[in-house]
C-alpha cells in the first residue's frame, strides 16, 4: 500500500465516527420530522400513519376541512418572525461591531478579560436572565423609574410584552454569537492597510467603506447567519418578554407539540423554518464565493 | 397545577438521566406538577417507611404525557388531571392498584371519583382539587367580583394577565356566553374565542408567572389558580383572590401508578399513606387547595376550611366546570387560540 493510500484510509477511519454520528443524530430526527409532516395527528399526540398533505395546506392555502383550515395567520406569524430576527441581527451588528473594534485595540491582557466578559452571561441560566429583564422593563421597573427620575417621561411607558422587549431580549441573548466572528475578522485587520489608505488621502469614512468594511465583511456575514438562525426559531424570549402575545413561529411550533397535540402540523411549520434557513445558507454560500472571487 | 412550563423545562433534562439507577429497593420516584405537594408529606413518608423519595416536576399534562409516551422509565407515580387520567388509561400506561378496595378508601368523597374510565378507583386515587379564578391587586383593581369587572379594568387603562392555556382562557369566553367549557360546537367555540378577542385590549400578556406583577401593581389582576391564596395570605393588604361570580373552571388531579413503575409496591404504599386524613390535611395546610378526603377536612386549619374561595358554598360549587378531554375536537380550540394570540 502506498503512503498516500494509507493516509486516505486513516482519514476515512477517523471521519467514520463523526459521519455516523451526524447521520444518526442529525439526519435521523430531521427525516422523522419530514415524514411526520405528511401524516395525520394522533388524538393523544403522536401520529396516525395515514398520509395527509393538509398540514401544508393549512399554511399555504388549500386546506378546508373542519379541523384543517387554511389561515393566512400562519404565514403572517412567519413573516413577523423573519422581521424580528432580522431586526435582532441588525441591532447585534450595531452593538458588536464598535465593541469588537475597541476590544481588538486593547492591550493583550485586558483584551482576553474583555472577551471573557462578553461570554460570561452563558454561565447563568437563560430563564433567570430573562426574568431579570422583566424586572428592568416592567412598568414599575428600573428603566421606567430611571426615565421618570430624569424627567424624560411623566408616566410609565409600555416596554414589557412588546416587540421592543423581544428584540432587546434576543439581542442581549445573541450578542456573543455576533461578537465572536466579528472579533475574529476585525482582529486580523492589517493596520498598515488603513495607514496606507489614510496616507493616500482617503477620508476616515472612505477608509472604512473601502478598506475596513470589505475586510471584515466575512465576519459580519458569518455572525449574521448564526445570529439569525436561532433568533428565527426562538420561543423562550417571546414567551417571557413578549408575554406570549408577541407570537413567533417557535411559539407556534411549541404549541402544536404540547398543548395542541398536533405533531404533524408542528412538523410542517418546522419544515417552513428549515426551508427559510436553507435558503439563507445557500445565499451566504453564494455571497462568500463571489467575495472570494473578487479578492 | 400551577407552574411555569418554562421553568420546569429547565429541569426537564435531568429526570431522563436519573431513572437508570433508581431501581434499588426502598425508593420511590414521583413525577408531579411543580410545587404541588407539601415537602413535609414526603419527609413524613420517608420517616415512616424508610423509602427514599425523589421528586421531578412538570408544567403541563401534555408535557408529562409526552415524556411518558416517549419512553421515560423510572417514574412510579404521576399526578394527571382527571381528563389525562382517562387518556393515560386508554393508552394503557396505568397500573391497576385496587386502591378503591382498601378499607381506608371510605375516607374519600365519592363525588371525586371523576374519571370515566376508572369508576371504581381500581387505578388511581383522587388527590386534590381547586378552582381557577382571579388574583387581584386591591389598590389597582378595587373589589373585583368577576370576569366582567376583570376585563372592564381596560376602561381605566389598567392591564390584566390571562393564563397561557388554550382551554382555560377560551373557557372564560364560554362561561360569559353561557356555553359549556367542553363545547365541541364550532360556532360556540368561535364565539367563546371572540369574547376574549373583543377584550384583548385589557390583556397585557398570556402567562403563568403573573403573581409578582400583580403584587407590584404592574398589572391590576391575573387569571390564576386557587393556590394564589398562599400569596394572598402573605400579603393580605395588597392581594385578593376571588372565584368569579359568573362561574369558573375547576381542576382535579389523581394519584396514578405507572405500568412501567420500577417500585410498584412502594408506589401503592404511598397511595395508602395518602389515604390517611392527617396526611391529606398536612398537604392542604401548605398547598391551600381542596382535598377529597372527608375526615381530613375536619383537621385542616380553620382559616383555610372557612375560606370560601378554597371551599366554596354549594351554589358556587355548582358553577364550577371541569374539563373533559375533547379528542380530535381540541383542534378547534387550537385554531382559535392562534387567532386570539395574534389579535392586536
Amino acid at each position: 500500500m502506498k503512503l498516500s493510500d494509507r493516509k486516505t484510509w486513516n482519514l476515512r477511519a477517523l471521519l467514520a465516527a463523526p459521519t455516523a454520528f451526524l447521520l444518526i443524530f442529525f439526519f435521523g430526527p430531521l427525516l422523522i420530522m419530514v415524514v411526520y409532516s405528511f401524516l395525520t395527528p394522533g388524538i393523544y399526540g403522536g401520529v396516525d400513519w395515514t398520509f395527509s398533505h393538509l398540514n401544508y395546506g393549512r399554511i399555504l392555502g388549500w386546506a378546508d376541512t373542519k379541523y384543517e383550515k387554511f389561515d393566512p395567520v400562519f404565514l403572517w406569524i412567519f413573516l413577523r418572525s423573519l422581521r424580528l430576527a432580522a431586526l435582532t441581527v441588525l441591532t447585534c451588528v450595531l452593538v458588536s461591531y464598535p465593541a469588537a473594534f475597541w476590544i481588538s485595540r486593547m492591550p493583550k491582557a485586558r483584551r482576553n478579560m474583555a472577551i471573557f466578559l462578553v461570554t460570561l452571561p452563558f454561565f447563568v441560566s437563560l430563564i433567570v436572565r430573562l426574568f431579570a429583564w422583566v424586572l428592568i422593563l416592567r412598568p414599575t421597573g428600573f428603566l421606567n423609574q430611571g426615565l421618570m427620575g430624569l424627567g424624560l417621561t411623566s408616566e410609565p411607558l409600555e416596554f414589557l410584552y412588546t416587540d421592543f422587549a423581544v428584540i432587546v431580549g434576543m439581542t442581549y441573548v445573541f450578542i456573543p454569537f455576533m461578537f465572536l466572528p466579528l472579533y475574529a475578522s476585525i482582529e486580523k485587520l492589517d493596520s498598515s492597510q488603513i495607514e496606507a489608505s489614510m496616507d493616500l488621502g482617503a477620508t476616515r469614512f472612505q477608509t472604512f467603506r473601502k478598506v475596513v468594511l470589505p475586510a471584515t465583511l466575512p465576519g459580519i456575514i458569518g455572525g449574521s447567519v448564526i445570529t439569525f438562525i436561532p433568533s428565527l426559531g426562538n420561543f423562550i424570549v417571546p414567551s417571557v418578554l413578549g408575554g406570549a402575545k408577541v407570537v413567533m413561529i417557535g411559539n407556534l411550533i411549541e404549541q402544536q407539540f404540547l398543548s395542541a397535540r398536533n405533531w404533524p402540523f408542528g412538523s410542517a411549520l418546522a419544515m417552513l423554518v428549515m426551508a427559510a434557513v436553507l435558503c439563507l445558507l445557500l445565499a451566504q454560500l453564494k455571497l462568500a464565493r463571489t467575495t472570494e472571487e473578487r479578492a | 397545577m400551577t407552574k411555569s412550563p418554562l421553568l420546569s423545562a429547565v429541569f426537564a433534562v435531568a429526570p431522563a438521566l436519573v431513572p437508570a439507577f433508581a431501581q434499588a429497593e426502598g425508593e420511590l420516584n414521583l413525577y408531579n406538577w411543580g410545587d404541588y405537594i407539601n415537602p413535609a408529606v414526603l419527609e413524613k413518608f420517608t420517616a415512616e417507611t424508610g423509602i427514599k423519595v425523589t421528586l421531578d416536576t412538570y408544567g403541563s399534562n401534555e408535557e408529562m404525557l409526552a415524556k411518558i409516551q416517549a419512553g421515560a422509565t423510572g417514574y412510579d407515580i404521576v399526578f394527571p388531571s382527571v381528563h389525562m387520567h382517562d387518556i393515560m388509561y386508554q393508552l394503557g400506561l396505568l397500573a391497576e392498584t385496587n386502591i378503591g378496595a382498601h378499607p381506608e378508601f371510605k375516607n374519600i368523597d365519592p363525588q371525586f371519583i371523576r374519571a370515566e374510565t376508572d369508576p371504581e378507583a381500581k387505578y388511581c386515587l383522587p388527590y386534590a382539587w381547586g378552582n381557577v379564578g382571579i388574583v387581584y391587586n386591591k389598590a389597582e383593581a378595587g373589589e373585583l367580583k368577576g370576569w366582567a369587572d376583570f376585563f372592564a379594568l381596560a376602561e381605566s387603562g389598567k392591564k390584566v394577565v390571562v393564563l397561557d392555556d388554550l382551554r382555560e382562557t377560551i373557557g372564560i369566553g364560554h362561561i360569559m356566553n353561557g356555553t359549556s367549557v367542553n363545547s365541541t360546537d364550532e360556532a360556540e367555540v368561535a364565539a367563546a374565542a371572540q369574547y376574549v378577542v373583543d377584550n384583548i385590549e385589557a390583556v397585557s400578556a398570556f402567562s403563568y408567572d403573573s403573581i409578582p406583577l400583580v403584587t407590584s401593581g404592574d398589572v391590576a389582576a391575573a387569571h390564576w389558580y386557587v393556590g394564589a391564596n398562599i400569596f394572598v395570605a402573605e400579603n393580605p393588604d395588597i392581594l385578593g383572590y376571588v372565584i368569579p361570580e359568573e362561574g369558573a373552571t375547576m381542576y382535579q388531579e389523581d394519584i396514578c401508578v405507572l405500568k412501567s413503575a420500577p417500585n410498584y409496591d412502594n408506589a401503592v404504599k404511598f397511595m395508602e399513606f395518602y389515604l390517611k386524613p392527617e396526611i391529606a390535611a398536612l398537604n392542604v395546610e401548605q398547598q391551600m387547595n381542596g382535598t377529597p378526603n372527608i375526615p381530613a377536612q375536619a383537621l385542616i386549619p380553620s382559616e383555610i376550611a372557612s375560606n370560601p374561595t378554597i371551599y366554596p358554598a354549594q351554589d358556587m360549587l355548582d358553577k364550577l366546570q371541569i374539563f373533559v378531554d375533547l379528542g380530535r375536537d381540541l383542534q378547534l380550540y387550537n385554531s382559535e387560540w392562534t387567532r386570539i394570540k395574534t389579535a392586536q
